[in-house]
């Protein structure tokens, strides 16, 4: 690579074609290596490439600069994004990229969907496959959540569930929790005493609402 | 001209972690994340505003042009393949937004005013000085073709090599070297003894 190849047409003519190139440092090191060779032997190049070094350094320097912002995008950004998610018939291209845009929001919705599935999985995984998501809770719906120790015996247990008037609705789930029903009216005071016992690390309300 | 060549220096290297910094925040704008768009966005900003300034010469359509140039950055990211640097990619679609631009504006795409203006003559309010070098070199760019003007940024402010100008101008290297060498000659001419001071 190192060896300098020659000029192919008039030396003269390609080394002023390559000087601005020389000046930035963008040529390939062989043709650097003959420029620079050929600016050691003239006169005339040289010269001209010291007028090119000056205007190089001028039109560097100009001062050209405009007080335009990211706000403008911005906005442009939150139209496109309605317009991508309200815009169903459009050209191939435009469609392409609501397409994506859809996907993205899709790809948004399936992980807020995924945290969603998570929570309802723990609390209702047990449950019979006809008990639809949108389906009206049960007369019996559970309206508590209660995680035991893992030691806890099945007589602790049911003496909790009998003492508090609290009958076992489902469970346990794939996290050990078990969905209770206890009288609503009572609910507060039996959360706080199942909050107290030993056997009990969990004991929150459950709303059915508050999960969907 | 020592200290010009420093400022080349600096600009290559600073230029070498931008490209480091492109690929980080592509990588977001590709996975369509707004944080690393609008990074991606502030980073381009200031090369792009001052090539389509220089370009278009109109401020106001200068802000357009960006926008839909970056806008396509968002919206086709997945077509960049990596054949070029991500910068050239998306100056090439600025070149491509900005000549169609001034195609719409349907005016002569040269300066109209040209023969109306003095060629280097001094008005009695002339600025001296450098501020006066510079105000001649506009006026001296503001004559030249948007090609023969696009050329000369981006190899003396943007430091791009001609290959990659090429690549941005969708047009053979020759061609490149051929406009640089018209522009050169012109500006010089119309610099008009301006840079003689310099030397």
């Amino acid at each position: 690579m190192a060896h300098i190849l020659p000029f192919t047409t008039d030396p003269h003519r390609e080394t002023r074609d390559l000087m601005p190139w020389l000046i930035t440092g963008r040529l390939e090191p062989e043709e650097k290596a003959r420029v620079e060779a050929h600016l050691a032997a003239c006169e005339d190049c040289s010269r001209e490439l010291a007028g090119e070094r000056a205007l190089a350094g001028e039109v560097a320097e100009l001062p050209i600069a405009t007080g335009i912002g990211w706000a403008a995008m911005r906005d442009r950004l939150d139209t496109a994004a309605r317009q991508a998610a309200f815009v169903p018939a459009s050209p191939p291209q435009r469609r392409r990229f609501t397409a994506r845009r859809i996907g993205t929001i899709l790809a948004a919705q399936a992980a807020m969907l995924a945290a969603a599935v998570t929570i309802t999985l723990r609390v209702e995984a047990p449950t019979a496959p006809y008990h639809a998501l949108g389906s009206t809770p049960a007369a019996v719906g559970g309206n508590a959540i209660v995680v035991f120790r893992p030691d806890a015996r099945e007589s602790d247990i049911s003496r909790l569930l009998k003492a508090n008037d609290a009958r076992l609705v489902d469970g346990p789930t794939a996290a050990n929790a078990y969905v209770l029903h206890i009288p609503d009216e009572a609910r507060t005071q039996v959360l706080d005493r199942l909050r107290g016992d030993a056997a009990v690390v969990l004991a929150e309300p459950l709303d059915t609402a508050a999960l969907r | 001209m020592s200290d010009g060549s420093v400022a080349h220096r600096q600009t290559v290297e600073i230029g070498n972690a931008v490209t480091l910094e492109d690929a980080r925040l592509f990588a977001g704008v590709l996975a369509q994340e707004r944080d690393a768009f609008e990074a991606l966005y502030r980073l381009y900003h200031p090369r792009l505003a001052r090539f389509l300034l220089n370009l278009l010469h109109r401020p106001q359509l200068v802000e357009e042009v960006l926008n839909d140039t970056v806008f396509v950055v968002w919206e086709r990211s997945d077509t960049f393949r990596g054949a070029s640097k991500l910068s050239t990619w998306i100056f090439a679609i600025a070149y491509r937004k900005a000549m169609k631009a001034l195609r719409r504006l349907d005016e002569p795409v040269e300066d109209r005013d040209a023969d109306m203006r003095p060629s280097g003559g001094d008005a009695p309010d002339a600025p001296f000085g450098r501020h006066r070098t510079q105000e001649v070199l506009l006026n001296a760019l503001a004559k030249l073709s948007p090609d023969h003007r696009t050329v000369v940024d981006l190899t003396y402010f943007h430091e791009m090599g001609y290959r990659e100008i090429a690549a941005i101008m969708d047009c053979p290297v020759d061609t490149v070297k051929t406009r640089m060498f018209h522009a050169r000659r012109h500006l010089r001419r119309l610099m008009d003894g301006e840079l003689a001071d310099w030397l």
